[in-house]
């Protein structure tokens, strides 16, 4: 987490604490009205006006798009002299004023106020200070993630990352981190082998399976930015290994164990003590483990009625009930965020798309439709958007859509992405 | 009487020591002895009569041999004994080169042997190997072993049978429709479908290790059925 951000947290409790009492708007997570935000054109001192258009107003009016819970309304009105009618009769509810200062020597500065152009009267203020090299996009995105959390009580994410696994060379796979923006590609492993199935613990803690010694094994991190190290098997070789899944609490890593014998089952390790633990019988392929959020219960994928299925269990292996009922291929399960969703693929005529099942209906909903194929989702941290993979521009890229399927937005433009996992933690 | 007594044992003694304290030779006589005998003993060795009338033969006979007025030393016959003591050194060292050099070459035509016959063999197994251990291949979502692959494993078990050394690997690869983690699972099954199926040959499963690849190392990378009938497959590797 970069300094800055620790320091905008702070300026941000105390900003929700005094406004704590003048609360007007607050749309749940599942509604899909948009609160329309004004942007007047953001007043500049010592800084290039084209830099902040491209870096910042641009960068933010993405962001605010992408919440799903903002429509943003861009029009040249006066910000000064009692602007609120204007820009209520252009549509906007709330009213977005930032100036950004980069003094001769010194730090960034940014202030941000939104006015409830009905009401007349301030909804949001906050300063926000960074040091001169900070890039203006992450100002934009603690800013886009503070109005979301003014209008719905929670954070937005445009400040989080993804994770995920890039081809470099024909069997070489590394995992890479992005920005939510699609900025910042940063190379994470360099074992010059296959690396697939990235798990991120909440506290940013990586695990996943590398064939660098030739047998796959599980590496990570026993300690959040600590080294990359060995975490299964101890000794020797573990056969086929894949799929590690942090628990919630990061204590414990799910993950995948394959015998000689062709079955796979469901492990639960241990870190501390280094036990593992199989959770599924020995029966058929079982794979894909996806934690609830309070980890008492998994989601995974098994073939033992035929076909790949979705399945949930107690995390001790007890209470095994199907989940997904249509389609013979059904796979991928990702537990939300809050509990209530599981994301998974269905496969038809040769490709997949994404579904939810909502928990509480006992009902599936299709995401994504088309002739390209839509795999491996994974729940943005606010459970407002999936990150999956898709070759509908060709090669497998990341993309991201909102709950609805309708918002699909491109995440990436490097070829051969896959198996991504979105976190705030890192 | 009185004296006598005194008198005779000293004229005996004086006697005796005048006999016994004869006084020694000078230098120049013994030189000028040392040279007659010389001349005659070179007299003697011109008439050809050394070996008989030489009277130095012996050191015990030739008071100056230490002073190196003749050590008995014969040129001719130095010269032949060293000539002869050269030519049989040389003899044996040319001998032992010779040895050396046959035994060198004997051991080199025998590593050489010995490589040729290790690399024969080595190429007769790499050769066995490239031709048993051939690409099986898999219907899709299946693990089953098609009819048509169970001569490429016969061909396989014999290979193993033929060569008790030789320790393979099998590897289970799947075509890109299925999700990366299932399609390891369904990799992991392909081969220990293909291990199953050489036991059943009578192969000892000890000498097989597997390994799943899933989908991640494709051979062709075409959205085509043709591309993805030739990815479902299991291969064999020395390991």
């Amino acid at each position: 987490m970069p300094r800055f951000l620790v320091r905008t947290f702070l300026f941000a409790l105390a900003a929700l604490a005094l406004q704590a009492q003048q609360t007007e708007v607050v749309l749940s997570a599942s509604s899909s009205a948009k609160l329309v935000l004004g942007m007047a054109p953001p007043k500049v001192s010592g800084i290039d006006e084209a830099q902040v258009a491209t870096e910042f107003t641009a960068v933010l009016k993405r962001d605010l798009d992408e919440t799903g819970v903002f429509a943003v309304l861009q029009e040249g009105l006066p910000a000064e002299s009692a602007p609120a009618k204007a820009w209520k009769e252009a549509g906007a509810q709330w009213l977005l004023s930032v100036r950004l200062t980069r003094a001769a020597v010194g730090e960034l500065q940014l202030e941000a106020s939104a006015l409830d152009t009905a009401a007349e009267k301030s909804v949001f203020t906050k300063p926000y200070k960074a040091e001169r090299m900070v890039p203006l996009r992450r100002l934009a995105h603690a800013l886009a993630d503070d109005l979301v959390a003014r209008l719905t009580g929670e954070r937005g994410v445009a400040s989080s990352r993804v994770v995920f696994i890039r081809q470099m060379a024909p069997g070489v796979k590394e995992l890479f981190q992005i920005d939510r923006d699609g900025a910042n590609l940063v190379q994470l492993t360099r074992h010059g082998s296959l690396t697939l199935s990235p798990s991120v613990a909440a506290d940013g803690r990586l695990a996943y399976v590398t064939y660098k010694g030739g047998a796959p094994e599980i590496w990570g991190q026993r300690h959040r930015d600590g080294a990359h190290q060995k975490l299964y098997p101890a000794s020797g070789s573990g056969g086929m290994i894949t799929s590690p899944a942090w628990s919630p609490d990061g204590r414990r890593l799910a993950f995948v164990q394959g015998d000689r014998r062709g079955n796979s089952d469901i492990m639960v390790l241990d870190l501390e003590t280094g036990r593992t633990r199989r959770l599924t019988d020995g029966n058929g392929i079982n794979t894909e483990p996806s934690w609830n959020p309070n980890g008492t219960q998994i989601a995974f994928t098994s073939d033992r009625e035929g076909g790949p299925q979705v399945f949930l269990m107690q995390d001790d292996g007890s209470n095994l009930r199907r989940l997904t009922g249509e389609g013979t291929y059904n796979a991928s399960p990702a537990w939300s965020p809050n509990g209530a969703m599981i994301a998974y693929v269905s496969r038809f005529e040769g490709k997949f798309d994404l579904f939810i099942y909502k928990l509480g209906e006992g009902k599936a909903y299709q995401i994504t439709t088309g002739v390209s194929t839509s795999e491996s989702p994974a729940w943005s941290p606010d459970e407002r958007r999936l990150v999956f993979t898709s070759n509908r521009f060709g090669s497998m890229q990341l993309f991201t859509t909102d709950l609805s399927g309708r918002q699909v937005v491109r995440m990436t433009d490097l070829p051969g992405c896959q198996s991504p996992k979105w976190t705030r933690g890192r | 009487m009185r004296y006598g007594t005194y008198l005779v044992p000293a004229a005996i003694v004086l006697t005796l020591g005048s006999l016994a304290c004869k006084p020694p030779k000078t230098a120049e006589q013994i030189k000028q002895e040392t040279q007659a005998a010389f001349n005659e003993g070179y007299q003697a060795f011109k008439d050809g009569k050394a070996r008989t009338t030489n009277p130095y033969l012996s050191d015990k006979e030739n008071p100056h041999k230490l002073q190196g007025w003749y050590d008995g030393w014969d040129k001719a016959k130095a010269d032949k004994d060293a000539a002869d003591k050269a030519a049989a050194d040389k003899a044996a060292a040319d001998k032992a080169a010779a040895d050396e050099a046959a035994r060198k070459a004997a051991a080199d035509e025998a590593a050489r042997k010995a490589a040729a016959a290790e690399a024969e063999k080595a190429a007769a197994f790499k050769k066995a190997a490239d031709a048993a251990l051939k690409t099986i291949h898999f219907d899709f979502d299946k693990s089953d072993i098609k009819e048509g692959d169970r001569a490429l494993l016969q061909g396989i078990a014999d290979f193993m049978k033929a060569f008790p050394a030789a320790k393979v690997e099998i590897e289970g690869h799947c075509d890109e429709r299925g999700t990366n983690e299932y399609n390891l699972a369904l990799g992991n099954r392909r081969a220990a479908a293909a291990l199953a199926y050489l036991k059943t040959l009578g192969v000892d499963e000890a000498r097989f290790t597997t390994i799943s690849y899933g989908k991640e190392k494709p051979l062709c990378t075409e959205a085509k059925e043709a591309c993805w009938s030739q990815n479902r497959r299991g291969e064999f590797k020395l390991k």
